[in-house]
């Protein structure tokens, strides 16, 4: 040891003085940073604090609110939302580290059959640092479970079984469903995009159905700390319709059974251009039942590959397309007009009666038509010889309703019109009500001629909620009560938020009158033309229409029954309207008589409304075509609905203008 | 106070001191690592003490080479200056291929060396390899010193070293390049050489700058923060830190912009992040800390047994400082951005381990110390 030792070396005096300039040196550099420390913070501290808090945008999170459902009068669901879930793949967590990526791509591809492991591999490889991507949309929660269970299953020791299963989360939405699809489409109606109201009861009640979505968001409290807050969503109110939709449902099968029958019967194509019914109960205004025809899915509205061939669908343009969805979603009840035909008679008569113009015990003699500055025929060209007023509506006799117009006066005419609620709006709640008001006569603007049709329901148009509410006065005593399809709105627990009564709007006829005409309808049915809607053993009071279409004389007919029904204490209004039947011979009611029967004979009895007469065997044995001479049952269309059509454009110009009332 | 008589062993030594203030600062750094990314770590890993616990487990990795030097006599290490040298050189070489499962990248650039279940920096290892070596290469030629001629000499003979490692990183082989500066300083007696070798370093690294063409961004990144995008995200978000910290800061675990504004908060900004949440009377704390540190670490190389340990000292004490310094210049803007680390307080697992050795060596010299050599410092 000691032969090593060598003359140690020592750390010098200087060598000392050094290492202290070396010292003092970095203490003067490390103060001159902290001077430009304090510079920063004296020149920008202020500037920089706002800076910070400017920058902090936390993450707020919306809580999807719950659309409120449809419900009808007995609580069936005929619209909802139901959850459905996103899945969202966050890639940046899923490839943070190997060990991730394999097993999570595994889960995936074994829970969602639909997703691609190559597709899944080029985003762990392409799309690393992505935070959202949208790999499936719209599962239902049984889809989404086996992931979840995958995902949580822990083993007996409560360790995660697939503890690598990274970067995966579902985000909840809510999609509308109609559970039963078809049934009252136009009248429910669908939304768009989430939670806007399209068309129906979904857009007119749009902000009643929809909730406020709820957040989940952070705010910075005055000590700059972040406060985290939730403020859940509220979900939107429930509807509850008078709609039935065990009548509805009945009502849509029995117009798709007609429109099946004379599809392709005389022309090319459906059974009809439209077959639309009302069913009212004529004691508050409630609709019951409201179709029309061709019906769509309201779970895929947009589909027209039941209506039309594919081929036709492709050489379509999108405007001809959107037309053709416009009119399928329209609700013909409410928006469509037509000119109404003979069902206006009973108004005509009601008028009178309550003017005093026209008594019980007055009698016309048809002589087959009238003339004005134009010959206006009757159904019958001979005419009906004498007419008591009771015949006349029985007959339906156009030229004992023009007599009577003589007697009752413009002003009396055009006063009851009104006051049945012709021209105005019924004020339903559902969306799209056409007006009608250009589509009447005034005082000033009204002719002899005029007055004359159009107490026949030719020559002005109305709207069939219309025609519906102001005939439910007529025979419930007078009470005119305002048509709706809402009865109730509830929350989401379920507690009544408001309850529509019946909302009577004015006084009609008086009580007399309304027996009167009841009476007389009665006879309509019992003996007069309506006897095809009878149904055997009910009373029933009901009026028939056959309404010439414009251009006039081309053999084009909308054909309509009015019915009610017991005829003592009606309990239900059934208004049946058939535009343009498939057949040679268009112009006879029994086509809307034949469906208001099969519909009625089914829903009579579902609403314990029990026969109150003999049966006497009417009408037995018939189904929804009645088995008349037009019905030919083969399937062999004659001739095309437009060539027909444009064939009698043509003949229009040189063919004289003639009106025809028929039944 | 009595004197103890000439001849007679003194009792051993032990800066009790300087390990208190590396445990304290070590302790701190915990504290402050654990604020800065526990925000980060839960969203990214579920678990908001992830960087915490694998920056103890650094720590408890650093205590082995810490008290292994500490324990050894430093003086054994002059045996192998040579082999330290060599050996950190062929590492340095060996990190530059392209070797798959012995080299890691990290940021797009291979750095890391892979040893089994061990994986680290070689360039970490390079600077306490450079202080041993270099300390042995200045005892054996202490007089020759006073030529500048044999300054060259020693600066040619660390060159390979240098170039090699700046090839990778360059802040590293300026850090290294300092410490040899520094340690041959302190050595020689001379001063406007110095002066002349730090300016050369300086236009050096200038003129290397402006060359590389990823740097040059850096460097517009410095120069205007606010405009210069991307680049200029960290040093601006570091900024606004620093910026609305003021006096006393926000308190501890209040930071705003740890929440993902200042990328990567736990390493090099954990400065930013200090200065936010205590303040600039927080910061002053911290580098006076530091200076603490180095004052107990001149302290010692002043009253060690002999000029290698002396030296040994010296070098771990310009390492400590320069990355203090050069990592508060960053964070303050003061020059462009280089990724060094604070030492004790950033995270990281190599350079931590390493600085740890070296304190281990610094406490291994301070054992050598006589009681009554002390006195003459006072």
């Amino acid at each position: 040891m000691k032969k090593r030792k060598k003359p140690v070396r020592k750390f010098n005096r200087k060598m000392r003085t050094k290492l202290i300039v070396l010292f003092s040196g970095i203490v003067a550099v490390l103060c001159g940073l902290i001077g430009r420390l304090m510079y920063i913070e004296y020149t920008s501290g202020d500037k920089y604090e706002k800076k910070v808090l400017s920058m902090q945008s936390y993450d707020s999170k919306t809580i999807p609110y719950q659309r409120g459902d449809i419900v009808d009068c007995s609580g069936t669901i005929l619209a909802t939302s139901v959850a459905v879930y996103n899945v969202i793949l966050d890639c940046s967590i899923m490839t943070d580290r190997e060990e991730y990526v394999e097993p999570t791509i595994a889960a995936l591809v074994e829970c969602f059959p639909e997703l691609k492991r190559e597709e899944l591999e080029s985003y762990a490889k392409e799309k690393k640092n992505s935070k959202y991507i949208v790999l499936a949309r719209k599962l239902p929660y049984n889809q989404i479970q086996p992931f979840i269970e995958l995902q949580d299953a822990v083993d007996e020791k409560g360790n995660p079984v697939h503890p690598n299963i990274k970067g995966v989360w579902f985000e909840k939405e809510y999609q509308r469903n109609y559970p039963y699809g078809k049934l009252a489409a136009s009248v429910i109606g669908f939304t768009s995009s989430g939670n806007v109201g399209t068309t129906g009861l979904e857009n007119y009640y749009d902000d009643v159905l929809n909730g406020v979505n709820g957040r989940e968001y952070g705010y910075l409290n005055s000590d700059s700390d972040l406060e985290k807050t939730v403020i859940s969503a509220q979900d939107g109110n429930t509807l509850v319709c008078s709609i039935d939709s065990n009548i509805q449902s009945i009502v849509e099968e029995k117009i798709e059974e007609f429109n099946e029958k004379y599809t392709d019967n005389y022309y090319e194509g459906d059974g009809s251009i439209n077959t639309a019914v009302v069913i009212m109960n004529p004691n508050n205004g409630e609709i019951l039942a409201m179709a029309d025809y061709p019906g769509f899915d309201l779970n895929d509205p947009r589909n027209l590959e039941e209506l039309y061939p594919k081929e036709e669908l492709k050489n379509m343009t999108d405007e001809e397309t959107m037309d053709v969805l416009n009119g399928l979603w329209q609700n013909f009840c409410v928006s469509a007009t037509y000119e109404p035909g003979s069902v206006q008679k009973p108004f005509t008569v009601a008028c009178g009666l309550e003017t005093g113009t026209v008594k019980d015990n007055m009698t016309f003699l048809c002589d087959g038509g009238e003339q004005f500055d134009r010959w206006v025929s009757c159904v019958n060209r001979n005419g009906h010889g004498i007419e008591t007023v009771r015949s006349t509506l029985m007959d339906s006799c156009n030229d004992a309703i023009m007599q009577m117009t003589y007697k009752i006066g413009k002003e009396n005419f055009l006063e009851y019109q009104s006051v049945f609620g012709f021209g105005q709006k019924t004020g339903i709640d559902l969306p799209g009500e056409a007006s009608t008001a250009t589509l009447v006569y005034t005082a000033d603007n009204m002719k002899p001629i005029d007055l004359a049709t159009n107490a026949f329901g030719q020559n002005y148009n109305c709207t069939m909620v219309q025609m519906a509410s102001a005939f439910c006065s007529l025979i419930n005593g007078g009470t005119y009560y305002q048509p709706h399809v809402v009865t109730k709105i509830t929350d989401a627990a379920g507690n009544t938020i408001s309850t529509v009564e019946p909302k009577a709007v004015k006084q009609t006829v008086s009580e007399s009158t309304s027996l009167q005409i009841k009476d007389y309808l009665y006879s309509v049915v019992t003996d007069g033309t309506g006897g095809t809607a009878k149904v055997d053993g009910y009373s029933m009071g009901g009026k028939t229409g056959t309404a010439q279409k414009l251009p006039r004389g081309t053999g084009e007919y909308l054909v309509s029954f009015m019915g009610f029904a017991p005829y003592d204490n009606p309990q239900l209004l059934i208004y049946c309207v058939v535009d343009e039947p498939n057949a040679g011979d268009e112009a006879h009611s029994y086509f809307a008589q034949n469906i208001v029967r099969e519909i009625l004979e089914e829903v009579l009895p579902y609403m314990n409304i029990y026969p109150d007469e003999k049966k006497t065997g009417r009408n037995k044995g018939l189904d929804v075509t009645g088995q008349n001479a037009q019905y030919t049952g083969e399937h062999k269309p004659v001739k095309k609905r437009n060539e027909n059509q444009k064939k009698e454009e043509k003949e229009e110009e040189t063919k004289q203008e003639q009106e025809k009332e028929e039944n | 106070m009595s004197r103890r008589k000439r001849g007679e062993k003194g009792t051993t030594y032990f800066d009790y001191s300087l390990l208190f203030i590396l445990i304290f600062l070590l302790c701190f750094g915990l504290v402050m690592l654990y604020s800065s990314s526990s925000y980060t770590s839960a969203n990214k890993y579920g678990d908001s003490a992830h960087y915490l616990k694998l920056q103890l487990r650094n720590i408890l990795v650093g205590l082995v080479p810490m008290i292994f030097f500490a324990k050894v006599d430093y003086r054994i290490w002059r045996k192998f200056g040579t082999l330290a040298y060599l050996g950190s050189f062929f590492l340095c070489v060996l990190v530059m291929l392209p070797i798959p499962g012995l080299v890691r990248s990290s940021h797009g650039q291979s750095r890391w060396l892979n040893l089994g279940p061990l994986s680290f920096q070689p360039s970490e290892l390079a600077k306490i390899a450079m202080i041993i070596f270099l300390a042995m290469l200045i005892e054996k030629i202490p007089k020759q010193l006073d030529k500048f001629s044999s300054i060259v000499k020693v600066g040619a003979i660390l060159l390979p070293l240098l170039g090699v490692v700046a090839y990778n990183n360059l802040s590293t082989a300026v850090i290294i390049f300092a410490i040899a500066v520094c340690m041959l300083f302190v050595a020689s007696p001379r001063y406007a050489q110095f002066i002349g070798v730090g300016i050369a370093g300086i236009a050096f690294v200038v003129v290397f700058i402006l060359f590389a063409s990823y740097r040059s961004d850096r460097v517009d990144a410095w120069l205007h923060p606010e405009t210069a995008g991307d680049a200029g995200f960290q040093t601006l978000q570091g900024l606004y830190a620093i910026g609305s910290g003021k006096l006393f800061g926000k308190g501890l675990g209040q930071s705003l912009q740890k929440m993902g504004n200042v990328p990567e908060a736990q390493n090099d900004m954990i400065f930013s992040i200090i200065c936010e949440e205590l303040g600039l009377f927080g910061a002053i704390c911290v580098v006076l800390l530091f200076l603490l540190l180095l004052w107990r670490m001149m302290i010692i190389a002043n009253n060690a047994k002999d000029l290698y340990g002396a030296l040994l000292v010296t070098g771990v004490m310009s390492h400590i400082a320069i990355q203090v310094i050069l990592n508060i210049a960053v964070v303050t803007n003061t020059i462009p951005n280089t990724g060094v680390i604070l030492p004790f307080i950033s995270y990281g697992g190599t350079s931590l381990v390493f600085l740890m050795g070296e304190m281990g060596l610094v406490l291994s010299v301070s054992k050598g110390i006589r009681l009554e050599t002390i006195e003459s410092i006072g």
